[in-house]
């Protein structure tokens, strides 16, 4: 590729950085796993009390669900980082980066998995409470296992997002793997190169990731059912 | 009232302004083209799905920060010089039109087959039985993730303010910087505390809309 300028596609610059692409590429997976994995904790426990009619704990679940839905990531990192300290809470970059991560990924699963453990047939619970089981022995034994594999499919869309997401911790200059390669075309101008190359990281990890949560759907589908 | 919010809160309300016409100008875009890219998505030709369906995965797998910083740096090397807005609005639109062809094509085969074959035995042409039979149906199906997307839009594009537009999640960061500046105090916790209640006062009430439309299609 050629413009008037005489920039000319230079796949040797690419191949110079990818050392220091793969470092960046290493720090996002980082904040992206342990943003996900907490996410999906919060919103499996936030949503079975929301599913469950907790009296207060829902509302304040509640609470913190719309707040997250409602307004921007970016805006929730910035208040995490520039803000916090002005009350006394001094929070670095690699903490705000996967606890904004897990607070947002887990305001949706939690609406996710609530949605899940409603859809669980009311007859099977019922059928387990007249055998006897108190009412956490029938979440436990029935609305759980049957109540997360309906929730599976949006709860993956949203851990998808929250790896995507991740690039937003350009904002607080977080090497991830945006700003890592944003940093190397500010020095060097080599756009097509950064560009190309950390598409192509992006989209071939969200299409593996969806290939694998598309297995795991399969695996965990609920026979003949929803 | 201190003497920093009066002047703090009118140049908020410049960058909420190019938050709203960003907002706007993307929703509309995203609507316009991905209506156009979802219907074209149903047709049988195997083609044209393929292309478009390569433009839905590119655009919808990459995260939109990356596509905003492609169109903003990319484009001044092809010499297309944009500012800032226009770059931010065509990316926006970019991911906004590739999710609403998915919400198009969704809406458009949750129509049951039945209805489609019904309009071909009348004898209606693939146009006209888009027009008057399938597109009346799939619009109601389509509205509570279009309110959806609309919310998700709005809230993306505080994104641009990463590549300098000075919206209002720009214009609060330099009100911060200005007063730590001048004051050494950056009542950041008001600020973005602002920032955060314009855009929840904005999105709740669209996120309820989309909710009560979804209960209402039940």
């Amino acid at each position: 590729m050629i413009n008037a300028d005489g920039y000319r596609f230079d796949p040797g610059f690419l191949v110079d950085h990818l050392g220091e692409l793969g470092g960046g590429l290493v720090r996002t997976v980082e904040i992206s796993a342990i943003g996900m994995a907490g996410a999906l904790v919060v919103g499996a426990l936030l949503g079975a009390v929301s599913a469950f009619r907790v009296p207060v704990a829902r509302q304040l679940v509640r609470v913190y669900v719309e707040v997250f839905r409602n307004t921007p990531l970016l805006v929730q990192i910035f208040f995490l980082y520039f803000a916090l300290p002005e009350v006394g809470l001094r929070l670095d970059a690699f903490t705000v980066g996967w606890l904004s991560l897990l607070l947002w990924g887990g305001a949706y699963n939690v609406e996710n998995f609530r949605a899940g453990f409603e859809a669980v047939e009311a007859g099977y619970v019922e059928a387990c409470r007249a055998l006897g089981f108190s009412r956490l022995a029938a979440f436990g034994q029935v609305g759980f296992p049957l109540g997360w594999r309906i929730a599976l499919p949006s709860v993956t869309n949203t851990q998808i997002s929250v790896f995507k997401n991740s690039s937003f911790m350009i904002a607080i200059s977080y090497p991830e793997l945006t700003e890592t390669a944003v940093n190397i075309v500010a020095v060097s101008f080599r756009v097509f190169e950064m560009f190309l190359a950390i598409g192509v990281i992006y989209l071939g990890l969200v299409w593996l990731m969806s290939i694998g949560t598309r297995a795991v759907e399969r695996r965990f589908a609920i026979p003949g059912g929803h | 009232m201190p003497v920093w919010v009066g002047p703090v809160a009118s140049y908020l309300a410049t960058g909420l302004r190019t938050t709203a016409l960003l907002a706007l100008t993307s929703v509309l875009a995203s609507i316009a083209v991905g209506v156009v890219l979802g219907t074209l998505l149903t047709l049988p030709s195997r083609l044209v799905r393929a292309v478009i369906r390569a433009y839905v995965e590119i655009w919808r797998g990459l995260p939109i920060i990356i596509i905003l910083f492609f169109i903003f740096f990319v484009l001044p090397v092809v010499g297309l010089t944009v500012d800032t807005f226009t770059a931010a609005a065509i990316g926006l639109s970019l991911w906004g039109s590739a999710n609403m062809a998915e919400v198009v094509r969704g809406a458009v085969q949750s129509v049951p087959r039945g209805q489609a074959e019904a309009g071909a035995a009348l004898g209606f042409p693939w146009p006209s039985r888009m027009r008057y039979v399938i597109l009346p149906q799939a619009t109601r199906r389509a509205l509570p993730p279009l309110v959806g997307l609309v919310v998700n839009l709005t809230q993306q594009t505080s994104l641009a303010a990463v590549i300098g537009l000075l919206d209002i999640l720009e214009a609060s960061q330099r009100s911060i910087e200005r007063l730590t500046l001048t004051g050494g105090d950056t009542h950041a916790v008001p600020i973005l505390g602002a920032v955060l209640v314009v855009f929840f006062v904005i999105c709740l009430p669209l996120t309820m809309l989309s909710r009560w439309l979804e209960r209402r299609l039940r």
